[in-house]
């Protein structure tokens, strides 16, 4: 985790005047000017945000594939087993990892608004936002998938998880075959953000061979 | 919402459709439609106070409730075992 | 009753999904920050924000955090820690610096 929140471009570089940008930028300066935020209060919520990133869902995962206890750990009890792999997860919302079997297999969507496990994986991608996922992701979780280049196969049970209250879901992809022998920082690789909200799911790397 | 209720785990559930307005937490799909209960997730504070700033509202059960996919959707395109799963509160659920 | 958010199942969205990834802007970052920060230290809570963000009136016309930004507004004017009337006049003043540029 980055210290103060100046390894990045001070806000106000490469701006354009959008009303929202403007008026983001006229609350910042009036919340500081009467006390009710200070500015390194602001710059270490970036930093945070910053500071997650999908990287840490793969790390969770190739640790849970060489690691069984660890495993269950993740799976009963997910923020503590962040912090053994020095994540912070804390604050007030709950986790809850959802594994992927040879007889399930998870997808996660908020259709509310746009819930994700962002103290882990960091801010969600655009079109995990976008009006077509949460609409579809419900409906039509096959179909969404075979957007995404995955196709489960037709005996699996898709689990759809709905996050509508104060729980954020996360998958733990199925190891792929023919890994036997990798470590785990290569595992980790193949760990994509994609496969940990179940739109796709690792791939063994084409080269390797064990 | 005075009522006190509570399901337990592989309970039949409905989901309510009450005409609430403002802010709720149970999506319009899974309204009038039964499932099973398959978690317990504790008490929690209810988002229905909580959105109007009121913070010492009585706390709700949530529960994980999972329907089969096809008996959300008319025609839905896959496994028949195919599930949803949504986090409900309490008040939103009746038995079925 | 529901709002423009409750998408579930809406057929409105049935098109394909956009798979391009925007990089995340400054203003995002800030707005990000300024929004959980006043949620961090208690002056608002994520159910605010939620009620707040679904009662946009133009909902569907926004970003992401275009909603997070005129919410987060709407809140702070709501518990009545800034006026409208100050915003305005400081967003008019810091177009009119970054016009000079």
């Amino acid at each position: 985790m980055s210290e103060n929140g100046h390894d990045h471009p001070h806000p106000g570089t490469g701006r354009t005047a959008t009303p929202s940008t403007l008026r983001v930028r006229a609350m910042e300066k009036l919340l500081v000017e009467k006390g009710v935020l200070t500015e390194a209060e602001i710059q270490d919520r970036i930093s945070y945000m910053d500071s997650r990133s999908p990287a840490n869902g793969a790390k969770l995962v190739a640790k849970a594939w060489t690691d069984e206890a660890f495993k269950n750990r993740l799976l009963e009890d997910t923020k503590s087993a962040t912090f053994e792999l020095g994540m912070d997860a804390s604050g007030p919302v709950e986790f809850i990892v959802v594994e992927n079997t040879p007889e399930v297999h998870n997808l996660i969507v908020c259709t509310l608004c746009s819930c994700y496990p962002r103290a882990i994986l960091g801010r969600p991608p655009d079109w995990y936002k976008s009006f077509e996922y949460r609409s579809r992701a419900v409906k039509e979780p096959r179909a969404v998938m075979r957007e995404f280049g995955y196709e489960p196969p037709e005996n699996v049970e898709v689990r759809v998880h709905d996050s509508t209250a104060d729980i954020r879901y996360m998958v733990l992809p199925m190891r792929p075959e023919g890994t036997r022998g990798m470590g785990e920082e290569g595992l980790a690789e193949l760990v994509s953000r994609d496969s940990l909200v179940g739109v796709s799911v690792p791939e063994a790397p084409s080269h390797f061979n064990a | 919402m005075g009522r006190e209720v509570s399901f337990s785990d592989g309970e039949t559930v409905r989901v309510l459709d009450l005409d609430k307005s403002g802010h709720v937490r149970a999506p319009r799909y899974v309204r009038g439609k039964t499932g099973t209960v398959s978690h317990l997730l504790g008490k929690f504070k209810n988002p229905e106070d909580l959105a109007y700033g009121k913070y010492d509202g009585p706390e709700k059960e949530l529960y994980r409730v999972a329907f089969r996919q096809s008996d959300l959707w008319q025609g839905y395109e896959g496994n028949l075992d195919d599930t949803l799963v949504i986090d409900i509160y309490e008040h939103w659920l009746e038995g079925a | 009753m529901s709002g423009p958010h409750d998408l579930g199942g809406a057929k409105d969205f049935s098109g394909p999904i956009d798979k391009s990834q925007h990089e995340v802007e400054d203003w995002e970052r800030l707005t990000d920050a300024i929004t959980t920060a006043l949620d961090g230290k208690g002056i608002k809570t994520t159910d605010e924000h939620r009620r707040a963000v679904e009662s946009l009136e133009n909902y569907a016309e926004l970003g992401y955090y275009e909603r997070w930004a005129a919410a987060t507004e709407k809140l702070l004017v709501e518990k009545g820690i800034l006026t409208k009337e100050e915003i305005d006049e400081r967003a008019a003043e810091i177009k009119r610096e970054w016009g000079e540029k």
